[in-house]
Formats: structure tokens, C-alpha cells, sequence
């Protein structure tokens, strides 16, 4: 357990040290956000509120999106594929700790340092701007801690799945974006699932992609209260151990499958 | 220049002959490439079953718009990805640039010979069956002056985003790694001008009119085909000053490369 806190610690402390990337990537944030507020105001046009996103709140969504990119990795993530590619899985499978813990202990230290760098900091650029909604009571406060911790390990758990594929072919990184863009489209990220027709929204809670960002945002903005919010982070825990569980399957298969290059 | 043109279209056939070995992959890839493009304007099609018109423009009038730029778009993107500023950037950073220049070859062909990203050919799908969904639900009135424009707005857009490719490859040159500022202008303009112009902020909209005039790459010339009337009252030839947009770009842009490489030190690997 020890070993799981000092490896986060170092990738925290690594990560930290891409403050000019997390600048340039903020002010990319920044343009691509304001861009998605104004195609969304543009359609709201006179309306005041739809689907309970009011003018305020379907901003602060679009605030979030921005916000969570970096923390989840949302436009993929191909480190773990890349170090089978290079051989270096060799010695990570002979380390003394599980090779889905190795990875997820990586992955906390980069999600925190993004958290801050890139969540946190592109909010506060935005409150400056906009007039955005903030969770008002305790209990909203603590239900978004949870709701985010479990995006967080959706999100790499799916991650960790997808980067599996190069146990398979050599080619896994086509692979890769066509996942990445999957659980992009699903989780809300383009448009609100709300605003989305009934027939995706349905397709759409047969995956785990809405719990990435949608649930959050929900929960963030008040949208999901009392019994709903219960059964909606409820919903979130399951498909977090679901795909862990699925994801530490598909390992013990590909391990099996693994040829090295030597050298 | 005959000659430097037969190397051109060598470097080409090796590059496509390469990405056609692994078949397989190589399709996946463009079909990928397709897909995402299909979700990106699916997510904003879906919607306007919602909200039937953003400011004023219907699904297929911003259909126009969006194919347009995707199609054109990904064809700069297949012819020049050379310059793209990550790729070249890596080439810098490796110093085989420097061996480029030691060659008896044009460097610009060489770098433009360097990749061509045959799995663009996905996302140039895409965008032309997006533009023919925007025929489709539209009642634009051809005529041959239309017909004739219509390639010169694609060569503009394929010109100017180019242009924008080479700044940020020279751009390179000083700073080793790509800058956010050109991905934000290339990857970000070209999504903006998907959208119809008049929904963004005067600032907003004002930048890409008067510093960076990609209004005229898309948005004009729409108006025209489209026969829409102009918002912001600009002179009656504005929806043609696409080519020389595009053409002055890149002519700015051929100016700073041959100022870069005259200025170049390696860095030395």
C-alpha cells in the first residue's frame, strides 16, 4: 500500500513539472471553450432553460468539459500501449506490485496534478468571465467528491482496457481513437446527452461513458437531487468495479499472449 | 523545376506505398478517422432536431459550412503534412532536417514529400458526404459562376490552413516544439469557421475578420451560394476575396520559411 502512495507521489510530482504545457493547454481550453458556448448560446437562442440546463448552468457545462479533459485523458491516452511497443513491459510485469495498481498509482498522480493545473485553474479563468454555477450545499459538495473520484476510475480503467489491445496487434493506437472517440461522444462531452435525441440517450446508458462526465456535471449543476443522485453515483460505483474487474480479466489473458522483441 | 516536381511525385508513391502495406491497419485507420468526424457532426446534427436553427442558419446551411471546411481541410492536411509544426517539429529536434538540406533536392519538396497522410481520405469522405447533405436540404440556385467558385473556395481553404501548417513548422525553427497559439489557429480556426460566423462575439469575430480573415475562407462565400443576405454589410465582392486570402497567406507563409531556413542553426545532434 505504501509502495501505491510513493509511486502516485513521484507522478505527482513529475506532472508538475509540465507547467508550460498545462499553460499552453489552458489557453487552448480557453479558445475551444468559449467557441462551444457560443455554438450552445446560439441555439438556445431566446429560450431561458432546456432540458434543466438554464443559460448559466449549460455555460458552467461547457466549463466542465473543459475542465475535465486533461483530468481524464479524454482525447486518449497511450502510454501503457506504448510501453509494450517499446519492450519496457517486460520489466514492469516483473515488478513487485500488480501491474493494474503500477499503472492506476501513475495515472491518480497525473489525474491530481490536472485536477489542479488544468481543472481548477481553467474554472477559475472562466469565473472571471462568466457568471457560472457553484454546488450549493454540503451534501452537493460531497456527492461531487464521489461522482468524480468514480469518473476518475472509469475513466482509467477504460483506459487501461483499451491500451490492452497491444498485447493483441501492433497497431493498437486506430484502436485507441476509435475508443477515445466512443466514450467522447457518450459521456456528454460534444453535446449535453440531454439535448441528444432518446434513442442515443438510451444507447447511451448501455455504456459507461455518461458516468465520465454527464452524471458529474449533473450532479455538479443540482440536476440530480434526492433518490436519482443516489441511484446515479450507485450506478457509477457499479460500472468503476465492473470494468476493473473486466479490465484485470482481460489482462490475465494478455500476459499469456505477450512476446518480447529481445533487445 | 520538371525535375524537382518527378522527385515530388516519388517521394509520394513511396509514402503511399508505405502506408498501403498494412492494409488492414491502414483501413482501420480511415475508417477511424471517418468516424470521428461523423460523431463530431452527428452530436451537433441530432441536436437540431431539438432546436431547429442556430441564429438563423438550418442544419444544412451550417452543413455547407462544415463540409466544406472538413473536406478542405483534410486535403491540406494529406498534401501538406510535412509542415505539420508536431511532425516537422520532431525532425528538428532529431536534426535529420539538417541532412534534408544537404541534399541536391528542393527542401520544400522534401518536406512536402516527407509524409502525405493517405488515412485523411477518411475525414475528406466525411466532409463531402456532410457537403452533400447540405445540397440535399438546401435550395441553392447553380449557376456556372457558382459551379467554377466552389473549387476556387476549396483551393483557398486548402491554401490558407497550408500556409498556417508552414508558419508553425518555421516557427519551429527557434522554438523545437510546436506552439499552441498555431494549434489553436489551425485545429481552432478551422472550427470555427464550421459555424456560421455571426453566432460568436464581436471579439471573437472581429480577430478572424480583420487579423486573421479566415471569415472570408467559408463564411462569405456561403452567403453567396446560399443566397443569404449579409449581416454585417460588407462590400458586395467580399464573398470573393477567398483566393487572395488563401494565396496571400501562403505566400506570407513561403516568405517566413525562406527567412527561417536562411537564419537556421541546428540544434546540433
Amino acid at each position: 500500500m505504501r509502495l501505491f502512495w510513493e509511486l502516485t507521489k513521484r507522478s505527482f510530482q513529475r506532472y508538475m513539472t509540465y507547467r508550460a504545457a498545462a499553460i499552453a493547454g489552458l489557453v487552448t481550453n480557453l479558445f475551444f471553450g468559449l467557441l462551444r458556448v457560443a455554438i450552445l448560446l446560439a441555439l438556445y437562442g431566446e429560450r431561458q432553460e432546456v432540458e434543466g440546463y438554464t443559460v448559466a448552468g449549460i455555460i458552467t457545462y461547457t466549463v466542465l468539459t473543459q475542465a475535465v479533459i486533461a483530468y481524464l485523458s479524454m482525447f486518449g491516452w497511450y502510454d501503457l500501449m506504448n510501453s509494450v511497443y517499446s519492450g519496457d513491459v517486460g520489466s514492469d510485469l516483473l515488478k513487485p506490485m500488480s501491474y493494474f495498481r503500477f499503472w492506476l498509482a501513475q495515472d491518480l498522480g497525473r489525474a491530481l496534478v490536472n485536477f489542479l493545473l488544468r481543472g481548477v485553474a481553467i474554472m477559475a479563468i472562466y469565473a472571471l468571465i462568466f457568471d457560472l454555477v457553484y454546488p450549493q450545499t454540503a451534501g452537493q459538495f460531497l456527492a461531487l467528491l464521489i461522482s468524480i473520484s468514480l469518473s476518475w476510475l472509469i475513466s482509467f480503467a477504460w483506459r487501461f482496457l483499451i491500451n490492452l489491445a497491444a498485447f493483441w496487434t501492433p497497431n493498437a493506437t486506430g484502436i485507441g481513437r476509435f475508443g477515445y472517440m466512443l466514450s467522447l461522444f457518450f459521456s456528454g462531452f460534444l453535446m449535453p446527452l440531454r439535448f441528444l435525441p432518446d434513442w442515443v440517450q438510451t444507447m447511451a446508458n448501455f455504456t459507461p461513458f455518461p458516468h465520465l462526465l454527464n452524471t458529474v456535471v449533473d450532479v455538479y449543476l443540482g440536476i440530480l437531487t434526492g433518490e436519482a443522485l443516489l441511484l446515479a453515483l450507485l450506478t457509477q460505483a457499479v460500472w468503476a468495479v465492473g470494468l476493473v474487474v473486466i479490465g484485470q480479466l482481460v489482462l490475465r489473458t494478455a500476459v499469456k499472449r505477450l512476446v518480447i522483441l529481445g533487445g | 523545376m520538371l525535375h524537382t516536381l518527378s522527385i515530388y511525385r516519388r517521394l509520394i508513391g513511396v509514402q503511399l506505398r508505405s502506408q498501403m502495406q498494412y492494409r488492414f491497419a491502414f483501413l482501420m485507420d480511415v475508417i477511424a478517422a471517418a468516424i470521428v468526424t461523423l460523431l463530431e457532426f452527428g452530436s451537433l446534427a441530432l441536436v437540431f432536431e431539438r432546436f431547429d436553427n442556430i441564429k438563423g442558419w438550418t442544419l444544412g446551411e451550417v452543413a455547407f459550412l462544415y463540409g466544406l471546411v472538413e473536406f478542405s481541410f483534410s486535403l491540406m492536411d494529406m498534401i501538406f503534412s510535412g509542415f505539420d509544426p508536431q511532425r516537422f517539429g520532431r525532425e528538428i529536434r532529431r536534426g535529420t532536417f539538417d541532412q534534408m538540406l544537404l541534399r541536391p533536392v528542393n527542401i520544400t519538396m522534401q518536406v512536402l514529400g516527407m509524409e502525405f497522410v493517405l488515412r485523411r481520405l477518411g475525414r475528406m469522405a466525411l466532409g463531402a458526404a456532410i457537403f452533400m447533405l447540405a445540397l440535399s436540404q438546401t435550395d441553392i440556385v447553380w449557376t456556372v459562376a457558382k459551379l467554377l467558385y466552389l473549387p476556387i473556395v476549396v483551393f483557398s481553404m486548402v491554401c490558407f490552413f497550408g500556409g498556417l501548417f508552414i508558419i508553425g513548422a518555421t516557427i519551429t525553427f527557434w522554438t523545437i516544439e510546436s506552439i499552441e497559439v498555431m494549434n489553436i489557429l489551425t485545429y481552432g480556426g478551422s472550427f470555427l469557421i464550421s459555424h456560421p460566423m455571426h453566432i460568436y462575439g464581436d471579439w471573437m469575430r472581429r480577430f478572424f475578420t480583420y487579423i486573421v480573415p479566415a471569415i472570408f475562407l467559408n463564411y462569405y462565400p456561403a452567403l453567396y451560394f446560399l443566397d443569404k443576405p449579409d449581416p454585417f454589410n460588407f462590400p458586395f465582392f467580399a464573398p470573393f476575396l477567398s483566393p487572395l486570402v488563401g494565396l496571400m497567406f501562403l505566400g506570407t507563409a513561403l516568405a517566413f520559411w525562406r527567412f527561417g531556413r536562411k537564419h537556421y542553426q541546428s540544434t546540433g545532434t
